[in-house]
């Protein structure tokens, strides 16, 4: 899965656009890593109030309640998610988390600059990158904007095009809040990286400056 | 996904979830109820539990055949692969390549994200590419759940069985030395040109003690403009896998 790569939007935009993905190889170290995983997310429960979503791709889902943060500090969790809109957070969440050096791998999904000098400020030589080199094929099919940056934030495609589409009418109708609406499409993805925050943004700036 | 007509109140609200635009109303029985078209549909589940949109459960999820089977667990991230029971349409890729080794240096990985973002693949088009570029004699990756779809590695044909099926998104992967690179690259442009949907495309590549990523140049000489944000596994994992 690469689903927290391909996040369209500006570099301003993409400066409050942080995803912190943990997770164990099924290959090398998942085996007993459950109290660790539970340990990761205490550390990442101290940053809680900065956190713009999160989430551990649950199998369980069932379409019922949206993650918590005490639950997911006792759950079996093989993968987290995290997002953070300011980039000082997540650097002083990803330096607690190499210090207590919990020995499973970490990416960081954001501005490749950015990321280069959080790494560079807390002592971390990055491993590997993978980099997005576009959308290609019959591009002509996809929307354009404000509506494909809402879209990207779930790699998985789980917010539909039409769906976003339908939110900013009922926000234009005054049946729904920019917040309510974002909070709606965040519902969809249960992996918890799409950015809340963003999202409203986005909406706000397509209910007040567009017509369509 | 299928809608009990009986069920349906034709209130429409199930139309926006779906990602592919599937969803429609008809006239049943002197009144209107919605349908999904069984063709476009790719079984992700947004408009059944992952929604809980309808007020009435008239859509349902029926037991799947082959091969129409393999549609939901490359659309619904929820559902394991049976062949890698895994989740997702791809593998760990570089997510785990601090502790796994699978990006060595002087390697790159190359995934073709068909169907994305949100437009949906047929299976047709998943083998025009992965055709296009088994030509060059790369290797695909054995642990993705397209793997065993394929029939022929060597040349990327998928069975025929599943040529008409349609899904979200599946991901053709594989690694292959740098210097390949170029080449791989300048295929997948044009084969970009031969099918009827989007794809996005990832590269993957260990970063040197320098900071110098060198695919990365490689990618830019072929004409690849790389988008500012990236992925970027920080080596925190262990055991650290020690390269040669």
């Amino acid at each position: 899965m690469t689903h927290t790569l391909h996040r369209q939007g500006s570099v301003e935009d993409l400066h409050e656009d942080y995803v912190l993905l943990i997770r164990t190889s099924r290959f090398v170290n998942h085996e007993g890593s459950e109290k660790t995983m539970q340990q990761i997310w205490e550390v990442i429960s101290h940053y809680e109030q900065d956190l713009v979503n999160f989430g551990n791709h649950n199998p369980n889902w069932d379409g019922g309640e949206l993650y918590d943060m005490e639950a997911l500090k006792k759950a079996k969790s093989r993968i987290i998610h995290v997002v953070f809109k300011d980039r000082e957070r997540i650097k002083a969440c990803l330096k607690e988390i190499k210090e207590r050096d919990f020995g499973i791998s970490t990416v960081v999904s954001g501005l490749c600059g950015e990321t280069e000098k959080i790494c560079a400020e807390i002592g971390i030589a990055p491993h590997t990158v993978n980099y997005s080199l576009g959308i290609h094929g019959r591009t002509e099919r996809l929307p354009k904007g404000e509506t494909l940056e809402i879209h990207t934030m779930c790699g998985h495609a789980m917010v539909a095009y039409n769906l976003i589409g339908h939110m900013v009418k009922e926000i234009r109708r005054g049946k729904m809040t920019c917040m309510a609406a974002a909070k709606k499409l965040s519902r969809m993805c249960d992996c918890g990286i799409f950015n809340t925050y963003r999202a409203e943004k986005l909406l706000r700036k397509m209910t007040t400056e567009h017509s369509e | 996904m299928l809608i009990d007509k009986e069920k349906c109140i034709g209130c429409d609200e199930c139309h926006p979830y779906c990602p592919v635009g599937a969803i429609a109303a008809m006239e049943w029985e002197g009144r209107s109820v919605s349908e999904i078209d069984q063709v476009g549909c790719v079984e992700c589940g947004c408009c059944y539990k992952r929604s809980g949109v309808c007020p009435v459960d008239a859509i349902y999820m029926p037991k799947l055949e082959w091969p129409r089977s393999i549609r939901e667990p490359f659309s619904n991230p929820h559902i394991k692969h049976p062949s890698t029971t895994g989740q997702g349409r791809g593998t760990e890729e570089m997510k785990t390549n601090d502790v796994t080794g699978r990006f060595p240096f002087g390697v790159a990985g190359v995934a073709v994200e068909m169907g994305r973002p949100g437009v949906g693949t047929s299976f047709r088009d998943l083998q025009t590419v992965a055709m296009a570029i088994a030509r060059l004699g790369v290797e695909f990756e054995p642990n993705n759940p397209l793997a065993e779809l394929m029939v022929d590695q060597k040349t990327g044909k998928f069975n025929e069985a599943v040529l008409n099926e349609r899904v979200l998104s599946a991901i053709i992967e594989l690694k292959i030395p740098v210097g390949k690179l170029k080449e791989v690259l300048a295929v997948i442009k044009e084969v970009s040109a031969k099918i009827d949907t989007v794809f996005s495309l990832d590269l993957i590549s260990r970063v040197h003690p320098d900071g110098i990523t060198p695919a990365l140049a490689i990618a830019k000489e072929a004409g690849f403009s790389p988008r500012p944000n990236t992925k970027t596994n920080v080596g925190l994992g262990r055991p650290l896998f020690k390269e040669a």
